[in-house]
């Protein structure tokens, strides 16, 4: 999908005004955040897994091309074929090649934020290929033409009244009210799509770099379907998502679902180790594996390498407040909510997306339960420092900034700035909070007031009462 | 230290009290006197620079680290009302000071001697009792940066549970953001007030007559939504309840 993410400040204002948006957000976030803090407090191991998994995660990217090789040659003597793409535009290539080379006309989707990356339905739907996404959630947003806005609930932003107006629209479905009706309409629609599809394309949660296997955990049985039923599977993956041993699997399985909906585990872990082999009773005759760059061998050299520790869950949007607020597709790309807010500009470049670091209160609830321990509101305030770095902040902030430390590097300047202001404020206000600031901080303002300046600062009033002996 | 002598305390009374509210300054000194602090207020103290570190100005929030470091004594404890100025002071210098091994130092050392006043009290001096009188309903907010950057959650309660008069009333998601966020509520003001709003929600469900915090940011923030808006419920620094309901010195 095309980044908007510059446009954060605008994206947002237009979600805060949207009521139905604003009542699903309430509505689901508030949901997966009770049932997430029930999960954690019901596993006791919850906190060493936690350890667990962010330390296996840690020192598998400190030797990701190892791991990365071993994957690609388990994967391949099973019978998979591994591409590595560079770029996004790499990626899109290979994939048309892909479905070109198997001759694909149909193809069906289960949900994948990689994918979403690289854009990969525009390019197979150039190439000639029907795309149709199997997740249901998926399924609606690409009915509605819009990109996900949840890591894990892309169509957390809209109602059944909405879902049920585009399925009438799109599909001539009658109205209902009734979730299980829609869910039949979805699963009716897509069952053909199923039978006829060349080939399934998935993403993949864990690449398993001792037996070549990719792993997906899932709710809705789509993913499985998809990957055994078509006579190709394509699956699509950062290379952060290797973990180097089966045995490492279990520890992200007891995390992954908790964190993310607050259940003890998915409905579908599906294990899928290269393709059909004689006498087996079902499994795809062809299996492709495309592994993203796509930025990550960057972030990995720098000091952001542990954003790639990210299984995402979906954990940290949810008890975020901004996200609570705007929703996901404020953030202007694929990645939303804190782990948005420092995954796009690292991906993107800083430029791209530069309002993101910025989308953030620093309130740390991210960092409390990210399941593999990234340290968000660190990285947070790191990329703003490397936009001053940079250059990309405004002139306006660089000089206010400067005259704040001008004035703060001397208590006797302080004062007298202060002396000046309290005489400015106390003849305006009376004592009264202040209802107007003028720009930049206008906006305070505008639904709050400010308190007034005391008539004498404390440290005045202190000399006063105390004397100067400090 | 002795602890049957006196205990010398810095107290940092920050930048947003000096200029906005001299009453949490005063507040604080007379609850750290009553338990038998000798309190010294460096005068030449300004701000701890967690606006432009906060804000990705790393250069000026040195600057202002520098000069804090300077300010205080190099032992002793430097207390603070202000959850979110000791964690900057605790967890943002030494990220300031990383490649400058000797502000390092100093940096370090100065983030093992401050705290939040209530959990100096509690967790320092030891009060069970704050001998302070108050009357009123109250609720408490977690400031982000004293719940999660210092890790104080039980002392503030400790303490508001003991005044004789206080009926303390817990509001559901106490430690959620209020929306305050320092540079964020200039910088996105619109979405600051929609998290506000919900905090005030949460607030007024408990029907408490108080909303108190250790932090003057989330109070100005709470606060000016409280004044803009009428609602019943006046915002309050925990250490003007602990004097004993003292808003002088305005």
């Amino acid at each position: 999908m095309e980044p908007n993410a510059n446009a954060f400040a605008r994206n947002a204002r237009k979600a805060l005004s949207d009521r139905t948006l604003q009542e699903a957000l309430g509505r689901t976030t508030g949901r997966f955040v009770a049932h997430r803090d029930a999960a954690a407090a019901a596993f006791p191991g919850f906190e060493a897994t936690r350890e667990r998994a962010s330390a296996i995660k840690r020192e598998t990217l400190a030797r990701l091309g190892t791991h990365l090789a071993r994957f690609i040659e388990e994967a391949e003597r099973r019978g998979a074929v591994v591409h590595v793409a560079r770029d996004a535009a790499q990626a899109r290539a290979i994939a048309a090649r892909i479905a070109a080379d198997e001759g694909i006309t149909h193809a069906v989707k289960s949900k994948s934020m990689a994918a979403e990356e690289i854009s990969l339905n525009d390019a197979l739907q150039a190439a000639g290929v029907e795309v149709v996404e199997s997740d249901l959630g998926e399924f609606i947003i690409q009915l509605a033409g819009e990109p996900p806005s949840h890591i894990i609930a892309p169509a957390v932003h809209k109602t059944r009244e909405e879902v049920s107006r585009l399925f009438e629209r799109k599909l001539g479905e009658p109205p209902t009210d009734s979730i299980p009706e829609l869910v039949g309409m979805a699963r009716k629609h897509l069952r053909a799509k199923f039978l006829s599809a060349g080939m399934g394309v998935s993403g993949a949660n864990f690449l398993i770099a001792d037996t070549g296997s990719v792993v997906l955990v899932t709710n809705e049985g789509n993913g499985r379907m998809g990957t055994i039923l078509p006579r190709v599977h394509l699956a699509v993956a950062g290379i952060e998502k290797v973990i180097p041993r089966m045995a490492d699997l279990p520890a992200f399985l007891r995390l992954l679902p908790r964190s993310a909906s607050g259940q003890t585990i998915s409905s579908y872990v599906s294990v899928l180790t290269g393709t059909r082999r004689p006498g087996d009773a079902e499994g795809p005759e062809r299996m492709h594996i495309l592994l993203l760059d796509c930025g990550r061998s960057a972030i990995l050299e720098g000091k952001y390498r542990e954003v790639l520790k990210c299984v995402r869950c979906g954990a940290c949007l949810n008890v975020c407040p901004v996200y609570q607020s705007v929703g996901g597709h404020a953030y202007g790309w694929v990645y939303s909510g804190p782990i948005g807010a420092v995954l796009n500009p690292l991906l993107l470049g800083l430029p791209e997306a530069a309002p993101l670091p910025g989308a953030s209160t620093l309130c740390g609830a991210c960092a409390d339960v990210c399941p593999v321990k990234i340290p968000l509101p660190e990285f947070l305030l790191e990329l703003r420092a490397d936009e001053r770095e940079q250059g990309l902040k405004t002139p306006g902030e660089i000089a206010g900034m400067k005259g704040y430390a001008a004035v703060m590097r001397r208590a006797g300047l302080l004062e007298a700035v202060e002396r000046i202001l309290g005489v400015v404020v106390q003849f305006f206000t009376k004592g009264n909070p202040v209802a107007g600031l003028p720009y930049p901080f206008s906006g305070w303002t505008e639904r709050r007031d400010f308190p007034a300046a005391a008539k004498q600062p404390f440290r005045k009033q202190w000399k006063i009462r105390r004397g100067v002996r400090g | 230290m002795d602890p049957k002598g006196p205990i010398p305390v810095s107290l940092f009374f920050t930048c947003l009290a000096d200029a906005f509210a001299p009453g949490v300054g005063f507040a604080a000194v007379e609850v750290l006197e009553r338990f038998g602090a000798t309190v010294r207020v460096p005068l030449s103290q300004t701000c701890c620079g967690q606006p432009a570190f906060n804000s990705g100005n790393r250069k000026e929030a040195r600057a202002m680290a520098r000069k804090f470091l300077l300010s205080f004594p190099e032992d002793g404890y430097i207390v603070t009302p202000s959850g979110s100025c000791a964690a900057m002071v605790k967890h943002g210098y030494p990220a300031l000071f990383r490649d400058d091994p000797r502000t390092l130092a100093l940096a370090r050392s100065a983030g093992e001697r401050i705290f939040e006043l209530s959990q100096f009290l509690v967790s320092v001096l030891g009060v069970t009792d704050p001998k302070s009188a108050f009357a009123g309903k109250v609720t408490y907010h977690d400031s982000c940066h004293l719940r999660r950057g210092l890790g104080v959650y039980e002392q503030p309660r400790e303490l508001l549970r003991a005044i004789p008069g206080v009926e303390f009333v817990e509001m559901e998601e106490s430690d959620r953001c209020c929306g305050f966020g320092g540079v964020f509520s200039v910088k996105h003001p619109h979405i600051s007030c929609r998290i506000t709003e919900r905090k005030i929600e949460r607030i007024l469900a408990t029907g408490a007559s108080y909303v108190t915090t250790g932090d003057l940011g989330c109070l100005m923030n709470i606060g000016g939504m409280i004044s803009r808006y009428g609602y019943p419920v006046k915002a309050i620094h925990i250490a003007e309840i602990l004097a004993g309901g003292s808003e002088g010195g305005r």
